[in-house]
């Protein structure tokens, strides 16, 4: 009985909360992703209190100790319950709370900024991380990363962690391939679990269009060696008994498709990252770019300058305002992308189920909740992060066509975060405007499942390797052209 | 005797816990009857699989949940008692006093680093995570098709009072009083907040001053919403709404409303010391009302932790229900005892004989539903807790106004008055 409870929803120790503060996560939002405090089933009112006063004794700043982001429902919410409201009338507005978490007053982050870095990748989250980690990887540490949150603020950390092979064009079957292989060896080279699990992945075509669609892509993946097989409804019952099988055609089903848990990925390139030399600042904002001569010389930001060699713009939902600052126009556009999580239960769902059409997608994490979300259609462009009930009701009555017996599941919190849209679907890479201001951007929600692929990619073609056909096919200049082809697996 | 031998709390009807009998009073709460069956052991925790029973007793926290006729994950203190009824504890293997798991505490007593657990070989991560995935999760999935829930379309009143404790009945009085059509709600089976208690601190308003507030509400029109809590506030054009849910009717609503008093009180926080989450640690307030309402007596001896009125006013009443009841004076450094607390050691090297705790230390205000409304916060670098900072008049946000103790400690004169206010300012908004 020795231990003393912080969290006990999560049995989160005081402990635990020393070890986090030592490790340098000293704000309470990167705390409670670091220890878990707060995730659990009684929604941070038992623990919050007490992991301040922890932090306040530990030496943390009360500028530090901002109170982490309150979401609804308030309460354990039924998916029947909010199934049983109409979401025609609930608006799509900015949602709750009407401050972002982002713009909380950000911790001074020791240790001082460098005035020179060779490379600034702007944009901590698994793209800037990974591509970071793999460049120190190559010999080149005089790696600087910028994140104007803390670490895991944006869609790295707000995403459902679903990896997985079955796409529509060779190109990204082959980069999510060797995501695949990279996230399973992920914990064991870079020493922190990322919960990777093959729990397969379970399209469900709801029309004969659809079943023509993954039927077509079912053939191309198994051309390139996926063992993707297209499955009836009963077929698809036995893999998840809870489907209402009158609701689809058929369903395509790859047993090697995963999920992983995405907050470690991010700690992980981190720490080893900075043990190769990289140096991370979180909470830095960055504030325009100095050009001479056609290139970029230096990065300004509510910190202080620094002269730099190159620049990559990693920041996601976040690239058309980065790219802006240097006079770069992008056609990105982020949109809003809301999630939910449930009760943790034992484990009853084996894979991701996602359903083409409306976009709605489930798994069950490590941890036993229900992780969900579904776009919607009506979801104008911008970087909101609010929470909506109408995203609740819709979510809740398309599980509640897709998987009825999910009803009595509650609702513990939602959440939101933005996808990195482009008018192809597809991402932008390689330089932009400057031939030394690198994108790595434009990965419409599949960005943190690519990411480990290509972020080694990147790191090798920067390094001067013979280029991935990727850097060739996804620059800016294509959308110039007159003909782009649209990847059409794209969900959520 | 662990209920009052008081005829208005004798048993009516029979539950079973994990199969055996437990007597228990119709629509009282099934941690009420557990704990006056001495039986506040109700399942292990996530990880390390501790004992775990109902802390907070107001259906805040999360450690009493348990399965009830086929439903898991659903809160003893927040669901009522009916004859033949079948909880069930959970997150245990061979039942939760002899927790086999439990080893996992026993066995990592710094604790588990699950970050770096197993990372050493590919073979051992993929064994790691396999275990991980058995082991997780609290309940089982439902083994039962839900009731169907109600909704209506939305509903318009004219202000809408969230907590039935001494503000926001202060609140819907200065309202109702005025003529306005209002809802009251309120998380609790019954109106009235800490006053349920029935401490009687120095000026605190009487109990049945909550039901003179009810009659006032309906008469001017309104209603009054008991065991429905408000899950999120959205603010909207016209006038902020809120969804509301009544659990046991399965009722969910949308409200709306130009006006808005949040008298949401407070949420109990757990003591820090080592053996803090021990089943027989209680929040004060919440056994108080099991106490006056189901006559529950949480344990033979029971100590009671913190300072001040309200504290010793605990302590007192549990005496005056014939338990033997002491404070604890100075540092609690550990609480004893295997699968319910035994004793608790203090700095001085003392030791408190105990079977309950009463932990009567300050709580944290309950600032969610301000928050989604951008209300100020400021902090207690104390206590860790953030409240509600309104402006003049009350106000946190265009419309919405706070009072009690979720702007901070206040006693229950204070916070009635503070809601009077409150409920005036939004007759003139």
């Amino acid at each position: 009985m020795a231990k003393t409870i912080a969290c006990s929803c999560e049995d989160v120790t005081a402990e635990d909360i020393r070890r986090a503060f030592q490790r340098g996560y000293r704000d309470l939002e990167s705390v409670k992703r670091y220890t878990g405090l707060g995730t659990g089933p009684c929604q941070g009112k038992s623990c919050l209190a007490v992991a301040t006063r922890e932090l306040l004794r530990l030496g943390a700043t009360a500028g530090e100790v901002a109170p982490f982001t309150v979401r609804p429902p308030l309460h354990p919410l039924p998916l029947g319950a909010l199934a049983a409201l109409d979401p025609e009338p609930l608006p799509l507005d900015e949602g709750v709370p009407r401050e972002s978490d982002l713009a909380k007053g950000a911790p001074p982050a020791p240790p001082p900024l460098p005035t020179r870095a060779r490379v600034v990748i702007v944009g901590g989250g698994i793209m800037g991380l990974g591509l970071a980690y793999h460049l120190c990887r190559r010999g080149e540490s005089d790696v600087l990363v910028l994140e104007r949150g803390y670490l895991a603020a944006g869609a790295s950390g707000r995403n459902g962690g679903g990896v997985r092979a079955q796409w529509s064009t060779p190109t990204l079957v082959r980069l999510a391939r060797r995501s695949l292989e990279i996230c399973q060896r992920f914990a064991a080279e870079m020493g922190i679990n990322v919960w990777f699990r093959r729990s397969g992945y379970l399209f469900l075509a709801p029309t004969p269009e659809h079943r023509r669609r993954i039927e077509r892509a079912a053939e191309l993946q198994n051309q390139l060696g996926l063992r993707t097989r297209i499955l009836s409804p009963a077929e698809a019952l036995r893999i998840v008994p809870q489907l209402d099988a009158t609701r689809f055609e058929a369903a395509s089903w790859n047993p090697d498709d995963a999920v992983v848990f995405p907050w470690p990925f991010l700690w992980g390139y981190a720490a080893r990252a900075e043990r190769l030399g990289a140096r991370i600042h979180p909470f830095t904002r960055v504030t325009g770019f100095e050009s001479s001569s056609g290139r970029i010389v230096a990065v300004g930001t509510d910190r202080g300058r620094i002269a730099c060699d190159t620049v990559v713009n990693a920041s996601g939902a976040w690239s058309r305002q980065v790219a802006a600052l240097a006079g770069v126009s992008l056609p990105n556009k982020p949109v809003r992308h809301e999630i939910l999580a449930t009760e943790p239960l034992k484990p009853w769902l084996e894979p991701l189920v996602s359903v083409l059409g409306n976009g709605l997608y489930f798994s069950q994490t490590l941890r036993g909740e229900l992780v969900g979300g579904m776009g919607d259609p009506e979801e104008p462009e911008g970087l909101e992060s609010g929470s909506t009930l109408r995203f609740l009701v819709r979510f809740a009555r398309a599980m509640n066509e897709c998987a009825p017996a999910t009803a009595g599941l509650k609702v513990l919190r939602q959440w939101s975060g933005c996808y990195d849209v482009t008018p192809d679907n597809n991402p932008i890479l390689g330089a932009a405007g400057f031939p030394n201001f690198l994108q790595l951007s434009g990965f419409v929600g599949h960005g943190f499942m690519m990411a480990p692929a290509v972020t080694e990619a990147m790191a090798a073609w920067m390094a001067g390797d013979k280029p991935d056909e990727i850097f060739e096919r996804f620059t800016l200049q294509r959308f110039a052209r007159t003909e782009v082809t649209r990847e059409d697996f794209i969900i959520g | 005797m662990p209920r009052l031998a008081d005829p208005r709390f004798a048993p009516d009807c029979v539950i079973r816990l994990d199969g055996r009998l437990v007597p228990a009073r119709t629509g009282e709460s099934v941690a009420s009857a557990l704990l006056a069956a001495d039986r506040p052991l109700l399942g292990r925790s996530s990880k390390y699989h501790r004992p775990r029973g109902p802390f907070c007793l107001s259906a805040s926290c999360a450690c009493c949940f348990v399965r009830i006729d086929g439903v898991p994950n659903l809160r003893a203190c927040e669901s009522t008692c009916r004859d033949g009824q079948v909880v069930e504890t959970q997150n245990t293997l061979g039942g939760a006093a002899h927790d086999l798991l439990g080893a996992i505490d026993l066995l990592a007593p710094r604790g588990i680093d699950h970050h770096h657990l197993a990372t050493f070989s590919r073979a051992a991560n993929r064994l790691a995570v396999r275990t991980s995935r058995r082991l997780a999760g609290l309940g089982r999935f439902s083994d039962r098709s839900p009731d169907p829930w109600q909704a209506g379309p939305e509903e318009w009143f004219e202000a809408v009072v969230v907590g039935g404790g001494p503000a926001g009945l202060g609140a819907a009085a200065a309202l109702a009083g005025a003529g306005r059509r209002i809802l009251l709600c309120d998380r609790g089976e019954k109106l009235g907040g800490r006053l349920r208690c029935r401490l009687e601190l120095g000026g605190d308003p009487p109990l049945a001053w909550a039901g003179e507030v009810a009659e006032s509400v309906k008469g001017a029109g309104g209603e009054v919403a008991p065991r429905t809590v408000a899950v999120g506030l959205w603010p909207r054009e016209g006038g902020p709404m809120a969804a509301l849910v009544e659990h046991r009717e399965g009722r969910i609503r949308l409200v709306r409303s130009r006006r808005w008093v949040l008298a949401c009180g407070t949420w109990a926080q757990p003591p820090l010391f080592p053996g803090n989450d021990l089943p027989g640690i209680h929040a004060a307030r919440g056994l108080l009302v099991a106490l006056a309402e189901d006559g529950v007596l949480p344990g033979e001896r029971v100590a009671v932790l913190g300072e001040g009125a309200e504290a010793e006013a605990t302590r007192d009443r549990f005496r005056a229900a014939g338990v033997e009841a002491s404070s604890v004076r100075g540092e609690v450094v550990r609480a004893r005892g295997r699968r319910r607390l035994a004793a608790l050691d203090l700095a001085d090297g003392s030791w408190v004989r105990c079977d309950a705790l009463a932990v009567a230390t300050p709580r944290m205000p309950a600032a969610e539903l301000a928050r989604e409304v951008s209300a100020r916060l400021a902090l207690d670098p104390e206590t860790g807790a953030f409240r509600v900072e309104p402006g003049p008049g009350g106000a946190v946000a265009p419309g919405v106004f706070a009072a009690g103790e979720v702007a901070g400690p206040c006693g229950g004169a204070e916070a009635a008055a503070a809601g009077r206010r409150c409920g005036e300012a939004a007759l003139d908004g």
